[in-house]
């Protein structure tokens, strides 16, 4: 046993929790990208079990973020960083969300997604999966290794990027396309936009997280 | 059996002890309580019981220089001293502004020595008055260097922000300990050092090797007080301190507490001193220094090499008028209370002491070094207060203010009697054996001033000698006046 623990059982309690929860975000993050491609190859069944397994876990997630949120009030943990902290959680929670909301339009549009689109779709995904995957390490460096943290938060903007050229191809593609009525322009074009709002948005929570150690490393 | 009117006038000690613990621990706990990194029952817990194990361990070292600017020789004299700095304390904190026990202490001192007509000695009173300039600025540069090297450490180590949060929290508590030993072991001169020369407890032996010493009881009641002070009123303080002069992060609460805890060790560390002097360093003169003078210094410090746009410099300049003020308010207390003390109240606020130019006086005043040749006119003449003396001498030959502490050393008359009873019964403790059989060597002796005892000690024994001259002699001999001044108490021969 860690002598240490004795001392910041609060700590590292917390600490624990957090880990978790970046766990659930990976997870998150691997079946969001499995579920799409389950849609993507048609295999409508797979969709529906990992979509379900996704909101189950982004339930979870709630729960746990709410009681980490919990646990820094009560125990009087970080008080001169504990709003920052809160507002960071809030923000990292959006994530999840986000996962959910895009697959939650797949499941109500089922769009149909053209055949060409297969393969941009499939490696937008990849990095939507990596800078999550990215995001999960960077935060984790906020709470074990400072000096770690601006070293993933930079892989996630490069992943970010990445989606952005696909997504920006993918959308002249659409709007191109004069074999496509105005309204499946637009539908394709939502779905495009949701799954990109996913990296958008682990952007800015890897901005985040970069604020929050440069201000408590000086 | 202790006599009540003792305790009645030790009130007043126990008053400013206890002002000094409602308001000082709030330097030493306050950035962490107010930032609720630590909780006050946790913070009056530890503060507690390391003031009063930094009073009762380490407390004599600043209590000897305040004992050189004036030794307060009636219990009278030394409670209205303590009362006059601690109403000073009490009404500076009801008028919002900041508070210095040490400085109002002090002022109260200067009272008793203008109303005594006693000896000010002017260089005792200089190293005190520069360490309130000496104390905040060291502290403020021990911050500044502190801080940036805490900054590169934390930096470079790069732990994650709750296990900082938990890492911070337990160097505050280390750190508040600390600052509370220190607190404790220098400020309790504050408190009861007034007391020491007339400490009204005998000294307490525990079997062969164990002995608490009439002062170190006097102390661990200061610390008592003190440490009640903290548990009953700090609270308040607590909370506000720390956002008067800048807002401070839980890092930079534990840099300020740090340094302001080691400029406090500084300044009452024998051991330090010692370790200074044997280095052939110059040394760190051992004074009761202000703990409020020394957070401020280092909150200063740290906003400094932040730029100092966040200092509130208005509240700066209004505690640094309060540095000024509250030494003149103590002192016009004290000389008022004691007038009223003596003639309303019929109480003995100052012994009659004797101070006599007797022929053995001038030669000895010859040996070291003060010209006696032009005081023949006042050979044999008594005065009858030490500033007294003084005066008159200097009226004849110019004295530097090191020889007036000597001229009122070698003056002052009090007879002692070596008797065997008084040899078996005393504490032996800190005596060698060749000391001991030098004193033993002396039973059935008279004298009729302190130093002629010193003076036949060390022709009988060399480790009696007084060298004189050099760090490492000052300390030496800082021990060998500390065993005299046992010896002139116990055989001082009692007035019938």
């Amino acid at each position: 046993m860690n002598p240490l623990s004795l001392f910041f059982k609060k700590q590292y309690a917390v600490e624990e929790k957090i880990q978790r929860l970046l766990r659930y975000l990976e997870d998150m993050a691997h079946l969001y990208q499995g579920a799409y491609e389950a849609y993507l190859d048609g295999s409508s069944d797979d969709f529906a079990q990992r979509n379900e397994e996704l909101n189950k876990i982004e339930k979870e997630m709630d729960d746990l973020g709410l009681q980490i949120q919990m646990t820094l009030m009560r125990e009087s943990l970080m008080p001169d960083s504990r709003d920052d902290l809160l507002w960071f959680l809030t923000k990292l929670d959006k994530v999840p969300s986000s996962f959910k909301h895009s697959l939650g339009e797949i499941a109500l549009e089922k769009p149909e997604i053209p055949e060409d689109f297969q393969v941009p779709l499939k490696k937008m995904l990849i990095h939507t999966h990596d800078a999550v995957k990215a995001l999960a390490h960077a935060t984790d460096s906020l709470f074990s290794d400072l000096r770690g943290v601006r070293q993933h938060v930079e892989e996630v903007g490069r992943q970010e990027s990445e989606v952005d050229q696909v997504e920006y191809k993918l959308l002249k593609k659409i709007f191109q396309n004069e074999k496509f009525e105005l309204a499946r322009q637009y539908q394709l074009k939502g779905i495009l936009r949701q799954l990109g709002a996913v990296t958008n948005l682990a952007e800015d929570v890897a901005d985040a997280v970069l604020i929050l150690s440069t201000k408590h490393s000086t | 059996m202790l006599d009540p009117t003792i305790l009645i006038f030790l009130s007043s000690g126990l008053f400013l002890g206890w002002s000094l613990g409602a308001n000082d621990a709030a330097n030493v706990f306050g950035t962490a309580v107010g930032s609720r990194m630590v909780r006050f029952t946790t913070a009056t817990l530890i503060c507690g019981a390391f003031v009063v194990l930094g009073a009762f361990v380490s407390g004599t070292g600043a209590a000897q220089t305040l004992g050189k600017l004036g030794a307060v020789n009636a219990l009278g004299g030394s409670f209205m001293a303590a009362l006059a700095a601690g109403l000073t304390v009490f009404w500076m904190t009801k008028f919002g502004l900041p508070v210095s026990t040490s400085q109002a202490i002090i002022g109260s001192i200067i009272g008793w020595n203008l109303f005594s007509d006693s000896y000010t000695d002017i260089s005792s009173l200089l190293k005190i008055l520069s360490t309130w300039i000496i104390c905040p600025l060291l502290a403020a540069v021990i911050a500044a260097f502190l801080y940036s090297a805490t900054k590169l450490f934390v930096r470079k180590i790069g732990t994650g922000l709750i296990r900082m949060d938990g890492y911070t929290r337990l160097a505050l508590i280390l750190a508040g300990a600390f600052g509370a030993y220190s607190l404790g072991a220098n400020n309790i001169a504050n408190v009861m050092g007034v007391f020491v020369p007339v400490a009204p407890f005998p000294d307490i032996q525990f079997g062969q090797g164990f002995s608490i010493s009439s002062a170190q009881q006097l102390f661990l009641v200061g610390g008592v007080a003190i440490a009640v002070g903290v548990f009953t009123y700090s609270r308040r303080v607590m909370m506000t301190v720390g956002s008067e002069l800048m807002t401070l992060t839980p890092l930079a609460a534990w840099v300020a507490v740090m340094s302001h805890s080691i400029v406090l060790f500084l300044f009452a560390s024998e051991r330090l001193e010692q370790l200074l002097a044997n280095l052939s360093l110059p040394t760190i003169p051992l004074v009761p220094v202000s703990s409020s003078q020394a957070v401020v210094g280092a909150v200063l410090g740290i906003g400094m090499l932040q730029g100092g746009r966040e200092i509130q410099w208005p509240r700066v300049y209004e505690i640094v008028k309060g540095w000024v003020v509250t030494p003149l308010i103590s002192c016009l207390i004290c000389f008022v209370g004691l007038y009223f003390l003596q003639n309303v109240f019929q109480q003995t606020v100052h012994r009659e002491s004797k101070y006599l130019l007797s022929a053995s006086v001038l030669e000895k005043f010859q040996k070291e070094g003060i010209d006696a040749a032009g005081l023949s006119e006042l050979s044999d003449s008594v005065f009858h207060s030490s500033a007294e003396v003084v005066r008159a001498i200097k009226e004849k030959v110019t004295l530097t203010s090191k020889q007036g502490l000597k001229v009122v050393e070698f003056s002052f008359q009090k007879s002692l009697v070596i008797t065997p009873e008084k040899i078996s019964s005393m504490d032996k403790k800190g005596l060698s054996r060749s000391q001991l059989v030098a004193l033993k060597k002396l039973q059935g002796q008279t004298y009729n001033f302190p130093w002629q005892l010193g003076d036949a000690l060390a022709v009988t024994s060399t480790e009696w000698e007084v060298r004189g001259g050099g760090l490492k002699n000052k300390l030496h001999d800082r021990k060998i006046k500390r065993k005299l001044a046992y010896l002139y108490r116990i055989f001082q021969r009692r007035e019938r």
